[in-house]
């Protein structure tokens, strides 16, 4: 969003009195540090040319062609592409993705709000230790993460077993039971992304105008009233911002669980973007892999357009 | 690093908020107390249940009946993964990684951003565009054809493979673009008067004035290497070249028995980044704001 402000911002009057030389003497005098900057430049897009913009068009080529590593490509137009739409295992890792969305990004949202008003109304020695404590899970590898998870839900000598037999809760297999498996993946995934969100959100809060709050106490708003009306309104931009972003990323999960189950017990941890990975690695025709990528960034695209055009219809609304 | 970042402002004390002065401001008190500890064991716990886990004998981390604490702290763990070689040399071997990918990244984004940011030159407008597009990219449609250029390149196998394609970043020239349009051109226009060059105006004004976003970049710029692990299990497969990552996944896999040894490897694994994060969280909190989205 602020990517494509600062662009626009930098447009400049081309309008030059004068006939062509003059114009080209403009441009030369204009672009005189032009090797110096090239020089500079050259690095960057070097790099990223060839391992970022290639490998995507070359990602589009091979979309369209039957492939692998031991025989030249062979074009078969959008068959790829209808392939990965009758697959009924692309579609079901991708509803998978929707259902660990909704488990991750509302809880998210959520702490992440009352983590916020919690920071507001402290004194700033507690705030800042609740913003490093919440910020520390971030930096967590999900290796470890995925580690440490594991051994907290072990079977028969697992942290969360034990606290659950105290309330004579009998055990539960939590990553080997296809019906608990992704909610055992979505407490780490939560703990992770967390951070950010609470922080973005405390950020948000902060920028609310005081006055806003010293009015309504004048006329004797309560915290509900408060909330209800000046807080949930003013944050509703960021709340957007962290919707859509919280999206994207917990569609896109997929190290914690190839660490923590590989996608299993009965591909009930197959994330899209997992299904995806597990495909390059098994399936040698490499076209099907990347088609299913690029229109799972079509789903993550239209979704998210959807979601912000949504939300900001309702802002048309009052 | 979608989340936009401003480093050009140094954050704004929080408001203090009405207090409660009703009869049940101790209830409040009470109740944010409580609030926070659950928002801090929350964060802290399973690290810290790494940590303990670390100091338990090998049999004891999942026996059954559960225990919270070892019996005896067994610091055995730790010096044993300590002196392991294999275990040292990858911990050095990832670092000694991080830091060259680090350096570069800032080396090579700084230059573009100043580029971007400073000088006029021809396609400026298309070159930033497509700087700008490669952010939108997902990660995994690049992935496989990303390994098959590396591969293309004989990289496989090497520490270029893990350094150098990520090193350019369309985020890191973005942020630091940022931080260095907010440098008032004045400066540059007195150093020019002096007969400063364009590339000694970078080097002698703005790398110095750099460092609010170096640390900022470089410290994810660090992370991103430490932390990765996708990239280097496609990309090296002699052990004597894994990342510190890669090696701890593979330890869980081929000595499962050895719980506490891994738990104790984790904890130091983990060590370096929680360590950099806390001499830095000032500057890295600090900077996580919102800019143009209120």
């Amino acid at each position: 969003m602020t990517a494509t402000q600062t662009m626009m911002s930098e447009t400049k009057p081309m309008i030059q009195p004068g006939g062509r030389h003059a114009r080209r003497q403009h441009a030369k005098y204009r672009y005189r540090d032009g090797r110096i900057a090239y020089f500079l430049i050259l690095p960057a897009v070097v790099l990223l040319g060839i391992f970022v913009i290639w490998p995507a068009i070359y990602a589009i080529y091979l979309s369209f062609h039957d492939w692998s590593f031991y025989k030249d490509p062979e074009f078969v137009g959008w068959r790829n592409f209808t392939n990965v739409l009758n697959d009924p295992l692309f579609w079901a890792a991708i509803g998978r993705g929707f259902v660990f969305v909704l488990m991750t990004v509302p809880v998210m949202l959520l702490l992440a709000f009352f983590f916020a008003s919690l920071v507001v109304s402290v004194s700033r020695w507690a705030a800042s230790t609740l913003k490093v404590s919440i910020y520390i899970p971030t930096i967590i590898s999900s290796v470890i993460t995925s580690i440490i998870f594991a051994l907290i839900y072990n079977y028969s000598g697992g942290l969360l077993n034990a606290a659950l037999a105290v309330f004579g809760i009998d055990p539960i297999a939590w990553i080997g039971d296809p019906a608990w498996a992704l909610l055992a993946i979505a407490v780490p995934a939560v703990w992770l992304g967390l951070g950010l969100t609470s922080l973005i959100m405390v950020a948000a809060m902060i920028d609310i105008p005081t006055e806003y709050y010293e009015a309504a106490a004048m006329e004797g708003a309560n915290w509900w009233q408060k909330t209800a009306f000046i807080t949930l309104p003013q944050l509703k931009n960021v709340g957007l911002y962290l919707l859509i972003t919280g999206f994207v990323a917990a569609i896109q999960q997929f190290e914690l669980p190839l660490v923590m189950t590989g996608g299993g017990p009965l591909d009930s941890t197959t994330l899209p973007n997992l299904f995806i990975f597990n495909h390059f690695r098994n399936d040698i025709n490499v076209g099907y892999s990347i088609a299913a990528a690029l229109l799972l960034f079509v789903v993550l695209g239209t979704v998210s357009a959807l979601v912000f055009k949504f939300v900001n219809s309702e802002r048309l609304v009052d | 690093m979608a989340v936009a970042l401003d480093v050009a402002h140094t954050s704004a004390p929080a408001p203090t908020r009405r207090k409660h002065r009703d009869g049940l401001w101790w209830l409040y008190a009470i109740g944010k107390t409580i609030a926070g500890a659950v928002f801090v064991l929350a964060a802290l716990f399973p690290l810290a249940w790494m940590v303990i886990a670390g100091f338990k004998s090998k049999t004891e981390v999942i026996q059954t009946p559960f225990q919270f604490f070892p019996e005896v702290w067994h610091w055995e763990n730790y010096v044993q993964i300590l002196a392991d070689p294999t275990f040292t040399r990858t911990m050095l071997w990832t670092f000694l990684g991080a830091a060259l990918f680090t350096l570069l990244a800032l080396t090579v984004n700084s230059f573009a951003a100043y580029a971007f940011a400073r000088l006029d030159f021809r396609f400026k407008r298309t070159l930033w565009v497509l700087v700008i597009t490669t952010m939108f990219i997902p990660g995994m449609t690049i992935l496989l054809t990303s390994f098959i250029v590396v591969t293309n390149l004989q990289m496989l196998d090497t520490l270029a493979v893990l350094v150098i394609p990520g090193a350019a970043s369309a985020g890191m020239i973005f942020f630091i673009r940022q931080f260095y349009l907010s440098i008032p051109s004045s400066l540059e226009e007195a150093a020019m008067l002096d007969g400063c060059g364009r590339f000694r105006i970078f080097t002698h004004l703005f790398l110095p004035l750099s460092k609010p976003p170096f640390v900022v970049m470089g410290i994810t710029a660090f992370l991103a290497y430490w932390n990765s692990y996708v990239w280097p299990i496609m990309t090296i497969t002699t052990p004597e070249q894994f990342v510190v990552q890669q090696y701890l996944a593979t330890f869980r896999s081929e000595r499962s028995t050895e719980l506490g040894l891994l738990m104790a490897g984790s904890a130091l694994a983990a060590a370096p980044v929680i360590i950099l994060f806390l001499i830095f969280q000032r500057q890295i909190i600090g900077n996580i704001k919102m800019a143009g989205l209120k």
